[in-house]
């Protein structure tokens, strides 16, 4: 049975992507629908197998050697992912509804554009799925790779100069972290001659170089999962990406990179080697650097969706700073990835809702202002742990953390959540100035609505070990929720004291632009080089031909003399027949 | 049982084939089809019996004398027949397509003639016992391929061949001085001789560096090893089968092996360690992976881009060899076949865009995915695969040859490994995202370069089916590696007889 329902999370999405083509040819374009229900069901098979229990699969024959796993940190990842996939994907079908009429009226540049993302969207998924149960390298990287790629088109969907902007810095740093996984991966398993993660996770713990190979793999999934400095493609991709991809963008995509962490690290284990655990002291450090340099730049932002972008780069530094500690301090792991675990589905939820709330609050329903104001408020409220399920989340990372005495880490991670609720606010405020009126459509809200309550209950349907989470005691709610009104208060000052300002912000992509020019200042030379290397081969080239022409001349002018001796026959047979003589008669002398 | 008509069998039949093709008309269209068609599906027939008869562990020796001292052997082993396989399978991949490719064209019996010559030539060097008859099957290839990179006849064409046989006959010289002087030194050395040329090392140190480096170095050009590799872009003007002919099947290959056999049979790599030759060969393979590739970045076109691609994918295999280990042995000949079925799959693309919309440059290629889909996909495929990327049969071999470099404890070798990857996917994703994402010609803008409507699909069947079956092979190799019989497990089982005795 629970082969069954894994076969079809995985064939199903293919299944879809076939029928996807096949409805080109079949179906005329003006009656063509392109989310269909069996479109919007892509994920379903997924989530049921998330809640089908625990299981594990092998397969030889399967690239390197498949081995396939659900076990208690896969199936709760799972569910998450797959709950938010399919309802990115109804609300897709709203959001998408306007574009589908202009293609069915015959736009071609629409029934392009949709083709390419109903296409994309469920190979997306499945990557996104195996590589969630992947227990070996082979499935793993190559479920990375293929949701890295085919993400490409959610990206790049309206085709605008930005988004093309921003779907190349997506594809540049991929590739750069595609380099990156590769050589890690190769690295530790050929040490360890092995080919599953188990295999990568002890190479990295016992081998010389353990530290080295664990920094290139965290840089890898690093790109995906927004570490400081290679976070750029973040805020350029999410403003131009449409909101439900920008919503399994931030909510289950990156939550990937945050994956690939867990599943190479050797986190929690007792023999961590002293470099090891100082590269998890840099981890650290990176983490936190991220959750308040993102909150910092991201409140100046115009675009909701880039300071939601911002935002997200913060709280994966925080969840950085967490898979960190299982470095630092082995011993809390154990406590504390029950608490990492709903920290990213909360996460991934409560992000997704906000990013379609981005496309509601551009599309407002003829509700009041107040009550779709406050929707789009909860998940961010939560986020910051002030509600629902960010403050459980929030307590069962910090309850660990107490335990073990890391409190410094602790009132860290309380002022980060302060940025988190600063950006909020403001990315609420972004909304409210580029608020539209009409346009939302049931499937739209509708997911969102339901996007809501489920982050707002994530511990309640998160398949995590029993007993692993529990609700903070009264008397620590304070100490959870005093970041959201702190939070508020900052930005609310900020915005009084910025007003001078008016009309500036900073630029989107931050790092990018000095990426950017760097790469140019060096490729300035280096055209030179190349330049000079042409002018030199063409010299050399020119230089051998005229040799070669010497030589050949010379070859025939020796070859001409032969009519010479022709003509001389005899009288050069009669020198050389008196010189042989000369020279016998001198060695009869002798 | 020895089974010695079996090798010879195989041989004769495309020797046959040739033989047929001349003597039959030039418009006897049908008939010269059906001769090519059965002789290649008849070789594939007889290869495949030998990979049983190999599997099982029997070995089929043809040979006569020649003159005292001087045999001519064709021998089926483990090594051999999987060339042979590569070569038949392609051949009849190839042979399909060029006859789609040159229907209604001059000179088609010259051009089969001489390509089954060419493939007789290809079965020959696989199956060759000793280096006299590996010479002979060698240097018919470089005589059999000059007609077909000429097929043309243009000016441009004339010249690409007379650079071709300049640099093949020279290094056929080298090659022949280099295996003179080991006849002298030691009388004939079969392949399969256990031996080697160990008992040589104390006495003739410096003689037998001398003869690998004139062996290898005579090679090297055939595999297109940068400083040697000049000939290669410019027998781009060949017609697509050639091209994917010598790319992925003959030419190139056929020096890629010669390494293989030099190494692994005819020095052993004990020997080849001990003269200190193999990291020489893994420092040359890394250099010509890294220059290929930057220089496929600088073409515009699409031929001389994959052209560049091969000089790089090619040394791969060398390098594999250059790591000492049985990972990078597997790495090293699983590349053989992988290269093989992805770099057949992009040139028969590129053949297609050529055929079917006129299209020579890749900023031409804008929205072409579209107009020609499975076309697009195939590349894509091949493209995928020649970066690295799961499941394409590429990321198989970049990981055997990674894992090898780190058991032999090279580890520079995996930074190129990565460094290749990230050159490879700068200049197959371009083309890639030309292909559908860009705006073209299918979408009312602009117009394709010299447009026909070659089929009722996308193109010709003829030129369509195959590219699909190259395709399909090359996901397949890489998705289902873990089969009995995939590549992979027979190159495993290759790189088990040469380390475990």
């Amino acid at each position: 049975m629970m082969t069954l329902l894994l076969a079809l999370s995985l064939l199903w999405p293919l299944g879809v992507a076939g029928v996807v083509i096949w409805q080109t040819s079949s179906t005329p374009s003006a009656r063509r629908e392109y989310f269909s229900v069996l479109w919007l069901s892509a994920a379903w098979p997924a989530l049921l197998l998330a809640y089908g229990g625990e299981a594990q699969w092998t397969m030889d024959a399967w690239m390197l050697g498949g081995e396939w796993a659900l076990n208690s940190l896969s199936r709760p990842w799972l569910a998450f992912t797959a709950l938010l996939w399919s309802l990115a994907a109804f609300h897709a079908r709203g959001y998408f509804a306007a574009e589908q009429a202009k293609a069915q009226d015959g736009d071609q540049d629409a029934e392009r554009r949709l083709l390419r993302l109903a296409l994309l969207w469920p190979l997306t998924l499945l990557g996104n799925v195996l590589l969630i149960i992947a227990q070996d390298i082979a499935s793993f990287y190559l479920g990375f790779a293929l949701m890295t790629f085919a993400a490409y088109a959610l990206v790049v969907h309206s085709g605008t100069e930005e988004a093309r902007l921003g779907a190349k810095a997506y594809l540049i740093l991929a590739v750069v972290g595609e380099g990156l996984i590769l050589g890690g991966f190769l690295w530790a398993a050929g040490e360890a001659n092995t080919l599953t993660l188990q295999g990568v996770r002890e190479s990295i713990l016992v081998a010389e170089h353990g530290a080295w190979m664990a920094a290139l793999l965290c840089l890898g999934f690093g790109v995906k999962a927004g570490v400081i400095g290679l976070h750029v493609w973040l805020p350029l991709a999410h403003p131009v990406a449409p909101a439900p991809a920008s919503a399994v963008l931030s909510g289950a995509m990156i939550k990937a990179g945050l994956l690939g962490w867990i599943s190479v690290l050797p986190l929690g284990h007792e023999q961590v080697s002293e470099p090891l655990a100082r590269f998890g002291n840099y981890m650290l450090i990176a983490g936190l650097a991220a959750a308040f340099g993102a909150a910092l730049y991201g409140v100046f932002q115009r675009h909701p969706k880039a300071v939601l972008a911002y935002s997200s780069i913060s709280q994966m530094g925080m969840m950085t700073a967490l898979v960190a500690m299982g470095l630092v301090a082995p011993e809390v792991w154990p406590l504390l990835w029950p608490g990492l675990v709903l920290f990213a589905a909360h996460h991934a939820l409560a992000k997704g809702s906000l990013f379609m709330g981005t496309s509601i609050s551009e599309h407002l329903p003829r509700w009041p202002l107040p009550l779709v104001w406050a929707l789009l408020a909860l998940p961010g409220i939560s986020l910051a742990g002030a509600i629902g399920a960010g403050l459980i989340s929030k307590w069962s990372v910090k309850s660990p953390l107490y335990e073990m005495h890391h409190e410094s880490l602790i009132t860290l991670l309380s002022w980060a959540a302060v940025g988190t609720a600063a950006l909020v606010s403001v990315a609420l405020w972004r909304q409210w100035q580029q608020r539209h009126q009409g346009g939302s459509n049931r499937e739209q809200w509708g997911a969102w609505l339901v996007a809501i309550a489920a982050a707002l209950l994530t511990p309640l349907w998160l398949p995590l070990p029993a007993g692993s989470i529990e609700i903070p005691p009264l008397k620590e709610w304070l100490g959870i929720m005093w970041p959201f009104p702190v939070g508020v208060m900052f930005a609310m000052v900020g915005w009084l004291l910025t007003q001078p300002l008016k009309g500036k912000s900073l630029p989107a992509g931050d790092l990018w632009w000095l990426y950017a020019g760097i790469v140019g200042a060096v490729l300035v030379p280096l055209r030179w080089v190349g330049h000079c290397c042409i002018q030199i081969k063409a010299t050399s080239v020119a230089t051998a031909q005229k040799t070669e022409a010497m030589l050949m001349g010379h070859l025939t002018r020796l070859l001409s003399t032969e009519s010479w001796l022709r003509h001389h026959t005899s009288g050069l047979m009669m020198i050389l027949a008196v010189l042989l003589a000369a020279l016998l008669m001198w060695e009869g002398q002798r | 049982m020895n089974a010695a008509w079996l090798p010879l069998t195989a041989l004769a039949t495309s020797l046959l084939a040739a033989v047929t093709i001349f003597a039959l008309p030039e418009d006897a269209r049908r008939l010269r089809t059906t001769v090519n068609l059965v002789a290649a599906v008849f070789k594939i027939v007889l290869v495949a019996l030998m990979v049983r008869r190999v599997a099982a562990g029997h070995e089929d020796i043809f040979s006569f004398q020649v003159i005292g001292g001087v045999d001519f052997v064709l021998r089926t082993d483990a090594l051999g027949v999987m060339f042979a396989g590569l070569s038949s399978l392609l051949w009849l991949c190839t042979t399909v397509y060029a006859i789609g490719y040159l229907e209604n064209s001059a000179n088609r019996k010259r051009f089969f003639g001489f390509f089954s010559l060419c493939v007789a030539s290809t079965l020959g060097i696989a199956l060759a016992d000793n280096l006299f008859t590996f010479l002979i099957f060698y240097e018919m290839l470089t005589l059999s391929t000059y007609p077909l990179v000429v097929h043309r006849g243009t000016e441009k064409a004339l010249n690409a061949g007379r650079i071709y046989l300049r640099y093949t006959l020279s290094a056929g010289v080298v090659l022949l001085l280099g295996a003179v002087l080991l006849y002298s030194l030691t009388g004939d050395q079969s392949f399969s001789s256990e031996e080697g040329l160990g008992d040589y090392l104390n006495d003739h140190r410096g003689l037998l560096t001398l003869i690998f480096a004139l062996l290898v170095g005579g090679l090297a050009v055939k595999a297109a090893m940068v400083p040697l590799h000049g000939w290669l872009p410019r027998a781009m003007v060949a017609p697509a089968p050639v091209s994917a002919l010598l790319h992925a099947v003959a030419v190139v290959k056929a020096g890629a092996f010669g390494i293989l056999r030099v190494v692994y049979d005819l020095f052993g790599v004990e020997l080849s360690v001990e003269l200190g030759v193999i990291t020489v060969l893994a420092v040359a393979a890394s250099f010509t992976i890294i220059y290929g590739s930057l220089r496929a970045i600088a073409q515009e076109e699409l031929k001389p881009r994959l052209a560049f691609s091969t000089i790089s994918q090619v040394s791969y295999v060398i390098l594999g060899i250059g790591l000492f280990g049985p990972f990078g042995t597997v790495g090293a000949l699983a590349h053989l076949l992988h290269q093989g079925l992805m770099k057949v799959t992009l040139f028969f693309c590129a053949g297609n865009y050529a055929e079917e919309l006129g299209i020579h440059r890749i900023d031409e290629m804008d929205g072409a995915g579209k107009r020609m889909p499975l076309t697009s996909i195939a590349f894509t495929i091949g493209a995928f695969g020649m970066i690295g990327l799961p499941p394409v049969a590429g990321f198989i071999t970049k990981w055997y040859l990674g894992v090898g470099a780190i058991q032999a404890e090279m580890y520079w070798v995996v930074g190129v490994l990565v460094a290749s990857s990230t050159l490879n996917a700068m200049y197959f994703l371009p083309i890639v995202h030309r292909l559908w994402f860009r705006l073209g010609p299918s979408h009312g803008k602009g117009g394709w370069p010299e447009e026909q409507r070659l089929g009722r699909l996308e193109t010709h069947g003829w030129l369509l089916w195959p590219m699909v079956f190259t395709a399909m092979a090359s996901l397949g190799a890489g998705l289902f590696a873990g089969l009995p019989f995939s590549p992979l497990d027979w190159a495993a089982r290759v790189a088990n007889g040469e380390y475990l005795p």
